[in-house]
């Protein structure tokens, strides 16, 4: 795949690169030769509909699942059999679709899981829970360091993990539908944190949405996923004009009409 | 923060009196009961290490307890090893066989962790009882005691001094970034993974520190009562310190050590009723789980309007 599609980062290093990824169920194919990858300091967006296997995409990656073939490279570094451990310190962090805060943990001791878990440590404890403070802050969870996470509605826990994610300190941010539920104004909020993100944090981001005013708006190309093949990849322009990523949405929606 | 200060203090008074309180004061039966309660608080509190702050249920425990009163026993019947050296060396075998346990449990979790560590316990014990020359089967093996004079008074300073070290440690353990780690392995093992936690580690870790405790509480235990006997790593045993973190509340640190005073000063009122004390025993599990599932710190904290448990609080 060429990279002229995305004008702005043409000069830009490939940072994740998936080769042929596919992964089988049983014989279920949830995700069937995707070619795929990021550049330094994009924002990728990943669509498709239900059950277009953009999760596990983002498993594949994570190291929750281990591709049946195919190859996953950060960094030029082949990352396919690594464990989650190994892949957060290569410098890759994660949000999850369903959320998965530390719930029987407070808000604070939450996000500073993940600077305990970066791979070199070297400041003082005081330092790090100030730092775990200003990522809370970041997110919108300022002066809540000490609640339960269990006592935070779904759109907070969902910041915390976005909070938790960023401690990690990774070069490459997954965030998989941290938007679902937002009401416009806090889409707007979200969406200024992810050209923070990427502005000040230099962290690159690939993410799965399904808010399509967001995800067209924020992203400097967007990979279309369906029935686990890629369909379709490009500029967001480009991508809502396409024919066949038409054809995927509309024909959910046909099929539904079948059922009945 | 200030609740946590308050348990702390509360604990630091209950063990600053038993540390001041002249023992001649109490009899020697009482004594006694100090002393087996406070090898019951290092065992609950170590075993609430691993079963309450990362999740894994071993019932292995009073196995480990087992092992280091066994090898200690051994070393100075066979080889006539001092007692203070083989506590600690019994001590180590624990922490060993745990470090071997758990790495061979790591994949595993819940039920099939419990089966597994109860396999092993079983095994042990069976190996004990058949056993005839190093550890004596069922006779029990006579070992001596610590001491060159006997006294309970002795016996109940020592027990009190390593228990609060035993304490110390595990509280300074469970407040520190590895403590955290063990409650975000508990919390969520994907999770914690992903953000850069080695679960792997972690596990073994807990596992093993807490292994190494029961080896030497079971050590400190057998040179005590100078006969060790296959019912030191025995099930019936085990049941009793899981009993106690519960009904205590497991995952918080206070909980076992409460649990632990409790259920053996009270197994020494319904002694008396000889068989039945098991149903009593029954009766209070039942009381507890029922009226307060995280147990008895859990509903002291909600008198103490905290909603939530955790070891932030306790």
């Amino acid at each position: 795949m060429s990279h002229n599609n995305n004008p702005h980062f043409e000069n830009s290093p490939i940072l994740l690169k998936g080769e042929k990824v596919s992964k089988l169920f049983g014989g279920l194919v949830a995700v069937k030769e995707v070619d795929f990858h990021i550049l330094q300091g994009e924002i990728v967006g990943l669509i498709g509909p239900n059950g277009a296997g953009k999760t596990t995409l983002f498993n594949l990656i994570g190291g929750l699942f281990h591709p049946s073939t195919g190859a996953i490279r950060f960094e030029g570094a082949d990352i396919t059999a690594l464990k989650p451990v190994q892949i957060c310190h290569k410098g890759i962090a994660r949000t999850y679709q369903i959320v998965r805060p530390f719930l029987k943990m407070n808000c604070l001791e939450n996000v500073l899981i993940g600077i305990i878990g970066r791979p070199q440590r070297e400041k003082s404890k005081k330092k790090e829970e100030e730092e775990a403070s200003e990522f809370l802050r970041f997110v919108g969870l300022g002066g809540k360091e000490r609640v339960m996470s269990a006592d935070l509605t779904l759109i907070d826990k969902k910041r915390l993990e976005m909070a938790r994610a960023l401690a990690c300190g990774p070069r490459l941010l997954l965030l998989d539908e941290v938007m679902a539920g937002l009401n416009p104004t806090e889409i707007n909020q979200a969406l200024e944190l992810v050209e923070i993100i990427r502005g000040q944090f230099k962290i690159t981001l690939f993410w799965i949405e399904h808010v399509m005013g967001a995800i067209m708006k924020a992203s400097n190309r967007i990979i279309v996923l369906d029935q686990g093949q890629k369909i379709m990849e490009g500029s967001p322009e480009r991508v809502v004009a396409d024919p066949r990523v038409i054809e995927a949405y509309l024909g959910e929606n046909h099929a539904y009409g079948k059922g009945n | 923060m200030e609740k946590q200060k308050l348990s702390v203090l509360v604990l630091a008074v209950v063990f600053g009196g038993m540390a001041l309180f002249p023992p001649f004061l109490l009899s020697q039966y009482w004594l006694h009961v100090m002393i087996i309660s406070l090898f019951y608080v290092m065992m609950a509190s170590s075993w609430n290490l691993i079963a309450g702050y990362t999740g894994q249920v071993s019932f292995a425990h009073a196995a480990f307890a087992g092992i280091g009163a066994y090898a200690s026993g051994i070393l100075s019947v066979f080889f006539g090893l001092s007692p203070w050296l083989g506590i600690p060396i019994g001590s180590a075998v624990s922490a060993l066989l745990g470090l071997a346990v758990g790495y061979l449990c790591i994949r595993m979790g819940g039920i099939y962790l419990s089966l597994t560590t109860l396999g092993f316990s079983e095994i042990l014990r069976i190996i004990i009882t058949n056993e005839d020359n190093w550890t004596r089967g069922t006779m029990g093996l006579q070992v001596p005691g610590l001491f060159a004079e006997y006294s309970k008074t002795s016996y109940y300073y020592l027990f009190l001094v390593v228990a609060i070290l035993v304490l110390i440690l595990l509280y300074r353990l469970i407040h520190s970034d590895l403590g955290l780690s063990f409650r975000a392995v508990l919390n969520d093992e994907t999770a914690a993974s992903s953000s850069g936690i080695n679960t792997v580690r972690i596990r073994i870790i807990a596992f093993t520190i807490s292994s190494a405790i029961a080896g030497l509480a079971g050590g400190l235990y057998g040179h005590y009562v100078m006969l060790i006997s296959p019912d030191v790593p025995s099930l019936g045993q085990m049941f009793l310190v899981l009993a106690m973190a519960v009904i205590g509340g497991m995952g918080s640190f206070a909980g076992p050590i409460i649990g632990a005073f409790l259920l053996e000063i009270l197994s020494e009122y319904i002694r008396i009723y000889g068989e039945y004390h098991v149903l009593f025993y029954g009766l209070v599990a039942l009381t507890i789980t029922r009226f307060a599932p995280d147990g008895l710190m859990a509903v002291a904290g909600k008198f103490s309007g905290k909603k939530r448990v955790g070891v932030e609080t306790l």
